[in-house]
């Protein structure tokens, strides 16, 4: 262990956990309302940031209007996508609506593509690349006291992910619609019984989904940039969903800071094939997940009949 | 297999039961077909051979797949993952024990079916979704290890120069001598694949594809079966891994990543699921997809010039998700499905229903 | 609905048909040739220092007149992967430079083509790209590449189908593997390159080293996991710099993107005590480093230095601050824009203005492949006089290239050295960035690199 490295990789790693907390946000949105695992989660994020850039950077709209215009627009693409490809599938097995998510990821990444082109592309700036913040602890390592050094997006992309989590938690809790979305959750027969529009419902988390998607899209671009691979990040998020319970708001804060944890926790390792392990970190504790407890930390144990 | 035949055909022992050849004219049209196929370097373009072995080998890979996901229903996103086990392991040997390809490619196959195994531990305790997560962690996990594990042996990133295979003195190295060996291959795993599913083994298959805990009742041993089940699938993977990579003679890493194993799921829904024509009709499917945007690439980039840059590697995922999510809407069991309905319409003609 | 899925299989495979109909013949299209013997070409390239007899020409006879002949080069590389960045500049200058030669009268009077294939930088894809080109002709003269996975994975192909390859990727298996011969280089080897410009920092550490620094110069290598980036570190490389005195204290990764974070890298190398990084990447690998030193505060503390490659407008593309890429060093084995004195220099920038290239793409990859085009075309021209037109094969082109030896393309833009079973250049400059952007101010002139070939 590289002790002087430890307190500065466990903050980073933990503060690294918001933006994935965020993305796997997007991903039990739709799972609780549908139970559709969308793996085309990251094409989506893909393709309300490409849009973010082309209306900031290509239209030279103000940031602020272009990613009010960018998160608008992904609502009305995660409604489309719902009601054009995930609605007829209704009642077909699990192999069936995990495939049309994949494919869907396919279609989406090679329309944008084709649309925007493999180039990478400067992302505009939201904070500040110069004047970290630095924090000294009162650890002591060669008769200096360790600093941690946090850049400032790292520092505000971790609160305005965190704000995004309680907000969309707080709206499931105190708003009609939340609860309605709530209940649905539980029973969709039980559900529309009692009169919710469960269609209504899928859409609007859907479109929800997409809306958390760009969110995060747009923090993890503006850090460094933006490359179509950007879509393969909301990967690290899957294992951070099942972690926190596929069903859980306040899981994918927990599940999202373990995952960044972790891979902060190998990076300080003196070995290095164990800090290029960080690479990997979030699907090996899935692994362990699945093996001890594979309903998550706060997920709901189901109980099958025949 | 066949769902209707003709009136007064029937079978008088258990042996034409199982058939799946059961004319003689059909064995007459299977070796024209063979003969047709061995014959390729003959009359075809070195192109077309290149694209029948893409597809050979695909289809060993998808036949895999159809026994986990097709027969027994675990969904696995870690096919590819298997096959970069297969290939390493193939090329390792090679390169460093100078053992033949008769050697290596069941080793390889062995090895990749014991890492099958153990990413198919958790379908002990999870099932369905979360199982695919599984698979998927090996699509990640397997790839890292050949990046920073024994770099000495392994190569890194970069990743190693394979040999050619080198068979009775031939040295296997050109696309029309590789079309012997995989399609004499792809002979011996639909023999094995189709009997497999027809078998014991398969029908325990199917019992926990359709329902695991009435299977359980009935005394099937899911955790032995879905283990079997995840160790076969891989040994296909590690036979097409090891083709693979002695036919692209180079592998590494990326070699076998996560889009090709949705593209070999994808082959397996666009074929049919648990059929034996299925792995065949979706890998030829979908590889000439895959042919049809790099045809469709430069053409496009005439039409539309500002979509030139990168248009065949655009067109090839938006192909394939298209069909893909066609398929699943408007055919979601398959080629295979569609096959037997013309061949019934045929056989009930005039009377279509 | 179900029903229809049989029609619209049937349009796809009539499509299908279709293109592939319009796509076989690739009929050439009469252009309109100019009946003249080739006029000197813009850059009449000067010849090599110590000139080749041509070796027992049949007959001296004129040159052969060769209106209506078209010689292809075959071309591929990543329009769509994560190198698109630096490859669509290499494309375009390829194709302006053939255009160039073609209005000069092309190569007596033959027409120079270009046939591109994307491999989206996968290895896979290139072999498939190779197959086809091979497939469609059966006397392919040459083959340009970028990627340093594909020219590895094509290099034992190409000495079996004997077609020279030109390769901008320059990792040292791929020219001097046990298997290669029929690859040249458009660069320095990497190894030669790490070598070359550690030699330089050690030289001049007093007037390069961090304020912070000691003496002794420790290296850390923060590269991508690929064989691009890990290309530089050979058993000779290392053991050169061990000889130098320079200690590689880090070997980090970080990922082949522009969002890369490398945090936890540059930390790791500092906790190590490093004062050096190199980084073997294309330019928004040293972008993303430069970046976080800078949000970090670390800066001053590192003297970076990079491949070829990373010195390069598109550098400019990922730095959150152009500022941040003062004071990067890196080899540079060609001349750049601002040499606008020299000849080879302003016949790249008539074409580039000529065909109207947008200002990101006058990179070092546009004004490279201008000189890669000379190369082929001086070796199609030393071939064809060699062997005569009917004989011109790839073992041809191979044969005048070795024979081209220490040739200077575009009369010095480039100086490829072919000879003597070198198969990439030895010579570069060393550069550094001072000031804004393209104020990349030369800090070692032409000299010779060391060579840290594996001795196979």
């Amino acid at each position: 262990m590289n002790w002087q490295l430890l307190p500065q990789f466990t903050i980073s790693g933990l503060l690294a956990g918001g933006p994935i907390a965020l993305m796997a946000l997007g991903l039990v949105l739709i799972f609780k309302s549908s139970y559709i695992f969308n793996f085309a989660q990251g094409q989506l994020l893909l393709l309300g940031t490409l849009l973010t850039w082309w209306l900031a950077v290509g239209l030279a709209l103000p940031l602020w209007l272009a990613i009010v215009i960018a998160l608008a627009a992904s609502a009305v693409l995660g409604l489309l996508i719902e009601r054009l490809t995930l609605r007829p599938m209704t009642g077909q097995p699990l192999l069936s609506i995990i495939l049309m998510t994949l494919a869907l990821g396919q279609f989406l990444q090679g329309m944008a593509l084709l649309l925007f082109g493999g180039t990478q592309r400067n992302f505009p700036q939201m904070f500040s690349a110069a004047n970290p913040y630095k924090i000294v602890t009162p650890f002591i390592y060669n008769e200096r006291n360790i600093q941690i050094i946090l850049k400032q997006n790292l520092v505000w992309s971790f609160v305005v992910a965190i704000l995004g989590v309680v907000l969309i938690a707080a709206f499931f809790r105190f708003t009609r619609t939340g609860l309605a979305m709530r209940g649905a959750s539980e029973d969709h027969e039980l559900a529309q019984s009692i009169g919710l529009r469960i269609n209504r419902i899928f859409g609007i988390s859907w479109a929800m989904a997409g809306v958390v998607a760009t969110v995060g899209g747009v923090l993890l671009a503006t850090s460094s940039g933006l490359d179509l691979n950007i879509s393969l990040l909301v990967l690290t998020a899957f294992p951070a969903v099942l972690l926190g319970g596929l069903e859980s708001i306040p899981g994918v804060i927990v599940g999202g800071l373990i995952i960044g944890l972790s891979q902060g926790l190998v990076s300080a390792s003196t070995v290095q094939f164990i800090r290029n392990s960080a690479e990997i970190m979030p699907y090996v504790v899935l692994m362990i997940v699945l093996l001890i407890r594979p309903e998550g930390l706060f997920g709901l144990k189901r109980i099958e009949r025949i | 297999m066949t769902l209707l035949r003709p009136a007064g055909e029937f079978d008088e022992s258990y042996a034409s039961d199982m058939a799946t050849i059961r004319r003689p004219w059909q064995w007459v049209a299977l070796g024209l077909f063979l003969a047709a196929i061995y014959l390729l370097p003959s009359y075809a373009s070195q192109n077309t051979i290149a694209l029948v072995n893409r597809i050979a080998i695909s289809v060993i890979a998808v036949q895999g797949l159809n026994l986990l996901t097709g027969y027994t229903g675990q969904i696995s996103l870690g096919q590819a993952a298997f096959m970069t086990v297969g290939g390493y392991t193939s090329a390792l040997l090679m390169i460093h024990m100078e053992w033949s390809l008769f050697v290596t490619l069941p080793l390889s196959a062995l090895a990749a079916g014991v890492v099958g195994l153990i990413f198919g531990l958790p379908s002990l305790r999870v099932k369905g979704f979360y199982l695919t997560m599984s698979t998927l962690a090996a699509q990640f996990i397997i790839p890292w290890f050949t990046r920073n594990a024994f770099p000495d042996l392994l190569n890194g990133a970069q990743g190693l120069n394979v040999p050619v295979p080198v068979l009775f003195g031939v040295a296997i190295n050109s696309p029309q001598r590789f079309l012997y060996l995989t399609i004499t291959i792809l002979i011996i795993t639909t023999v094995v694949a189709s009997n497999a599913a027809r078998s014991r083994l398969g029908r325990a298959f199917v019992s926990i594809r359709d329902n695991d805990l009435a299977a359980e009742l009935l005394g099937v041993n899911l955790y032995k079966y879905k283990l079997q089940a995840f160790f076969l699938a891989s040994v296909y993977a590690g036979i097409a891994g090891a083709l693979s990579a002695h036919y692209l003679r180079h592998i590494n890493s990326e070699s076998f990543g996560l889009a090709d194993s949705i593209i070999l799921l994808g082959m397996l829904i666009v074929g049919g699921l648990g059929t034996n024509l299925g792995p065949f009709l979706g890998a030829a499917l979908v590889e000439f997809l895959i042919e049809l945007a790099t045809l469709a690439g430069p053409f496009l980039g005439k039409i539309a010039p500002s979509t030139a840059a990168g248009a065949v590697q655009a067109l090839r995922p938006l192909f394939f998700g298209a069909a893909l999510m066609l398929f699943l809407i408007f055919e979601p069991k398959g080629l295979a499905h569609r096959w037997q309905l013309i061949k019934a319409a045929w056989r009930l003609r005039p009377f279509s229903h | 609905m179900r029903k229809h899925i049989l029609p619209i299989l049937a349009i796809l495979l009539l499509t299908a048909l279709f293109l592939s109909a319009c796509g076989a013949p690739a009929t050439p299209e009469p252009t309109p040739v100019p009946p003249t013997k080739p006029p000197p070409t813009a850059v009449p390239p000067t010849a090599t220092p110590k000139p080749v007899e041509p070796t027992a020409v049949p007959e001296p006879k004129g040159p052969p007149d060769l209106t209506g002949e078209t010689i292809t080069i075959y071309h591929f590389g990543d329009l769509s992967g994560p190198y698109a960045a630096i490859t669509g500049p290499l494309i375009h200058g390829a194709e302006d430079a053939v255009k160039a030669i073609n209005e000069a009268g092309g190569i007596y009077g033959a027409q120079l083509e270009v046939k591109f294939s994307d491999t989206g930088g996968s290895v896979d894809e290139a072999v498939a790209a190779y197959d086809r080109f091979t497939s469609e002709d059966d006397n392919v003269l040459i083959m340009i590449m970028y990627g340093s996975g594909e020219a590895e994975a094509l290099a034992p192909r190409l000495v079996e189908d004997k077609i020279p390859g030109l390769s901008a990727g320059l990792s040292s298996q791929a020219f001097y593997g046990k298997e290669s011969g029929y690859t040249f280089g458009l660069g320095p080897i990497y190894p030669d390159q790490i070598g070359y410009t550690m030699k330089y920092i050690v030289d001049n550490w007093t007037d390069l080293k961090p304020e912070n620094a000691g003496d002794e110069v420790k290296l850390a290598y923060l590269s991508w996991p690929t064989a691009f980036g890990q290309g530089a570190l050979t058993d000779e490389s290392r053991a050169y710099l061990a000889d130098l005195g320079v200690e590689i204290v880090a070997e980090e990764t970080y990922d082949v993107s522009p969002a890369a974070d490398t945090t936890m890298a540059i930390l790791t190398a500092q906790a190590a005590g490093a004062n050096v990084i190199w980084t073997n990447t294309l330019a928004f690998g040293p972008a993303v480093i430069l970046n976080d030193l800078n949000s970090l505060g670390l800066r001053g503390d590192f003297v970076v230095a990079a491949d070829n490659w990373a010195q390069d407008l598109s550098l400019y593309a990922f730095l959150a601050d152009p500022a941040y890429g003062v004071g990067l060093i890196t080899p540079f084995p060609y001349l750049w824009w601002t040499d606008t004195d020299h000849p080879g220099i302003q016949y790249a920038q008539r074409i580039f203005e000529a065909n109207e290239r947008p200002a990101a793409e006058h990179n070092v990859g546009y004004l490279l492949l201008v000189a890669g085009v000379d190369i082929a075309k001086t070796a199609f021209e030393r071939a064809i006089d060699t062997v005569g037109y009917e004989n011109l094969t790839g073992e041809a082109v191979y044969q005048a290239l070795q024979e081209l030896g220490e040739y200077q393309a575009l009369g010095g833009v480039f100086r490829a050295d072919y000879a003597n079973g070198s198969r990439s250049p030895h010579e570069s400059q060393i550069r550094m960035i001072k000031g804004g952007p393209d104020a990349f101010t030369v800090i070692q002139d032409w000299s010779q690199t060391p060579d840290l070939r594996p001795k196979n």
